[in-house]
């Protein structure tokens, strides 16, 4: 029996790729804003980057890498749609979102302790809105049709929600990065 | 632009909810500005930040249930290799925090592997206790092995062909190396695997080529030399070399009587042979009568033999009586030998391009979808069973997904919606059920689609293997097929690309059938129980 962290090499990529995980998935997302299936397409290039593991040469930028084949899922899955290509960003703007989304402080750990600070501050009923509100994959027309409001007045909420904890998160850093 | 207006832009285009209009501008926006581009990445994260916080709390939803798969024993390298997959599912799973029921995750396997030193050559009347029944051509599981009764060839990958009697106790080593508790056991060793040693308890065999036998009981082993030498090593005493013709009676305390070696008292290869070829052959009759009865199921719409068409004539023709579908034409596809050994009676669809055509008129509520397949292995991401051509609106589609998953789902919508996040069909996947190990063994595959009972049920060898419940804004009430193909998938006939996915499975199937109803699992279980070889 040969257990898994056998293979050093295996286990050094997992890790790669385990840390590289929030961005990868962002930049997906910018790349398809507002379409649900961006989360399937960035567990296809996690995937496609399992399988191709050995052509990553280690010491090079995992990211750049990554990130390079995560683009290519993306097209892959836009061909794949066959839909009109309206709301794409141009290709020289997705290259540059990849070189920042890329140079991003990945602090993710410590934002998401920030964001659950910032949502203790919010009122019992505004943070049960959001929680419903991410819970669901739906439109936030279905939603608005669930909570019994209208689509308008809800938008300009979870608008409103957003910008708070967004402030207030970006507060919480600050003060982090003032005290060390 | 002012900031409160590109803050509100950012959230629309991120909820999915912008004008193409106001989607131009900000992309103008972002293409000159950095901090455009930054805050539109803080809020990017911040959605991803909420919805994991927010999936932590509601994880429920539509659930897979797992059936107890046929009790199989998990074998050590399986289990290291399981350990990855679910390490990297892991990784998917918690960091994404974004599987929903239905999500395609699509776990690559590594190089696979599979553990053990032998395989079931054939078996006649076979009781295996302790363990499950070992089908054909499968690995022999590690450790020690009780054949109750019945009669066993073992396959060892070195070479040497081992048949087993029941009543026995024995354990394969190694490839070389063979441990008998009790039972008769008669060994043929190949010139590449001289030197290969059966332990007891009284001593120790070693071959120096051919064949030899041994009956072990609980204090007394027999050694029979059949053909060529083997060297005897009792406990605590000298080395005894022992030729043809020679047979040594030894006791637990050490007193070798020599007697006269009995091929006929232990069954050869080649009577297994014979008594395998005449119970297969009892078996196919057996299916045959069966499934003449099948065919005139007024629920069948289509059932296609490879066995019954004329070997030399690309038509394999619909033996359904009231069945509706056309004859299948087969492209590319070769002919080898049927789950029962019989030349000629299966496709090999491995060929690149291989499919059998069929056109199935009509709508169905429910089907039933059945075939027995030999998989070789699955290097797709979709390994075809049953694919209607394109994939247009209520048409079905059978596969196979690459990490051994079943796959079946039903057109309900022409498009995903982007904005409403709606799909354009559920997807209805069975738990993993293939392996290595299962590679090159005959397995009935069934799947049923129940639009009264609303639900989905995966069916391996005549077992469920998992049900899903239908969600009512996928459920399809007419199911339609048309132009479809066998294990294959086509695009458009009338589309002049030529290039085309590889989706052809690489395996060979005997029988097809589909039904106009959904099978109970008693009818599948009885359909599997006399077809099986």
């Amino acid at each position: 029996m040969q257990p898994p962290d056998d293979n050093p090499n295996e286990s050094a990529f997992v890790a790669l790729l385990t840390g590289i995980q929030m961005p990868l998935r962002l930049y997906v997302q910018s790349l398809l804003p507002g379409d649900p299936a961006a989360k399937d397409v960035a567990q296809q290039a996690n995937a496609t980057l399992w399988q191709k593991r050995d052509d990553f040469a280690p010491g090079t930028n995992f990211k750049a890498w990554a990130f390079s084949v995560a683009r290519y899922e993306v097209l892959t899955y836009r061909k794949k749609q066959a839909r009109d290509a309206r709301l794409v960003f141009s290709e020289e703007l997705e290259e540059t979102f990849a070189e920042e989304i890329a140079a991003r402080g990945d602090g993710a750990e410590q934002q998401h302790e920030a964001l659950k600070r910032c949502l203790e501050k919010l009122r019992p009923q505004d943070r049960e809105l959001l929680m419903h509100r991410y819970a669901k994959s739906g439109t936030l027309h279905d939603f608005a049709a669930q909570a019994g409001r209208s689509v308008g007045g809800l938008k300009v909420t979870l608008h409103r929600l957003r910008n708070a904890l967004l402030e207030c998160m970006q507060k919480q850093t600050r003060a982090q990065e003032g005290l060390s | 632009m002012n900031r409160q207006e590109r803050s509100q832009l950012i959230d629309a285009l991120i909820e999915g909810d912008i004008s193409e209009a106001d989607f131009l501008r900000l992309e103008a926006e972002f293409s000159v500005d950095p901090a455009a581009r930054q805050e539109y990445f803080d809020r990017l994260a911040l959605s991803a930040a909420l919805e994991t916080e927010a999936g932590a709390a509601s994880d429920s939803g539509r659930k897979i249930v797992a059936m107890p798969a046929p009790a199989r024993r998990w074998i050590p390298a399986f289990a290291a290799i399981a350990a990855i997959i679910i390490a990297m599912a892991a990784v998917a799973v918690v960091l994404l925090q974004n599987k929903r029921p239905g999500d395609a995750v699509v776990a690559a396997a590594p190089e696979p592997k599979a553990s053990g030193f032998a395989v079931i050559a054939g078996q006649s009347d076979t009781v295996w206790k302790n363990s499950p029944q070992l089908a054909d051509g499968a690995l022999l599981p590690a450790g020690s092995l009780q054949l109750a009764s019945g009669i066993a060839q073992l396959e060892l990958f070195s070479g040497v062909t081992v048949v087993v009697e029941g009543d026995a106790e024995f354990e394969i080593v190694s490839p070389m190396e063979m441990k008998v508790a009790h039972g008769k056991v008669r060994a043929r060793v190949p010139e590449p695997a001289q030197g290969f040693r059966i332990h007891t308890t009284e001593g120790e065999v070693v071959d120096l080529g051919t064949e030899f036998a041994l009956k072990v009981s609980a204090n007394q082993s027999e050694v029979h030399v059949l053909d060529g030498e083997v060297e005897w090593h009792p406990r605590a005493e000298a080395m005894r070399r022992m030729e043809r013709g020679e047979a040594l009676s030894w006791s637990a305390d050490g007193k070798g009587t020599a007697l006269a070696a009995n091929a006929a008292g232990f069954v050869g290869m080649s009577d297994l042979r014979e008594k395998l070829t005449a119970a297969r052959a009892s078996r196919r009759e057996d299916w045959q009568r069966v499934s003449k009865a099948l065919r005139r199921d007024p629920r069948l719409v289509a059932i296609y033999q490879a066995g019954t068409a004329d070997p030399g004539n690309r038509r394999l023709p619909n033996e359904a009586s009231a069945g509706t579908a056309s004859e299948g034409a087969i492209v590319a596809a070769a002919r080898v030998a049927d789950r029962w050994g019989m030349p000629g009676g299966a496709l090999d669809f491995s060929p690149t391009g291989s499919r059998v055509r069929v056109n199935v008129p009509g709508e169905y509520r429910s089907i039933t979808l059945l075939t027995w397949v030999k998989i070789n292995s699955l290097d797709r991401l979709y390994n075809s069973l049953f694919l209607t051509d394109g994939h247009d609106l209520h048409e079905p589609h059978w596969q196979i997904m690459g990490d051994g998953r079943l796959f079946f789902s039903v057109k309900k919508r022409d498009k995903s919606g982007r904005k409403t996040g709606e799909k354009d069909q559920h997807i209805f996947y069975s738990p993993k059920f293939w392996n290595a190990s299962l590679s090159g063994q005959w397995l009935m595959i069934a799947t049923t689609y129940d639009a009264d009972a609303r639900m989905v049920t995966h069916y391996l060898n005549g077992q469920v293997l998992s049900q899903e419940a239908v969600p009512a804004d996928y459920l399809v009430e007419n199911v339609s097929i048309g132009a479809a193909s066998i294990c294959n998938w086509s695009e458009p006939m009338y589309r002049k690309d030529a290039a085309f996915t590889i989706r052809n499975l690489n395996g060979c199937m005997d029988e097809f059938a589909l039904f106009a109803a959904a099978l109970t699992p008693k009818e599948i279980a009885d359909i599997y129980a006399h077809g099986k070889p």
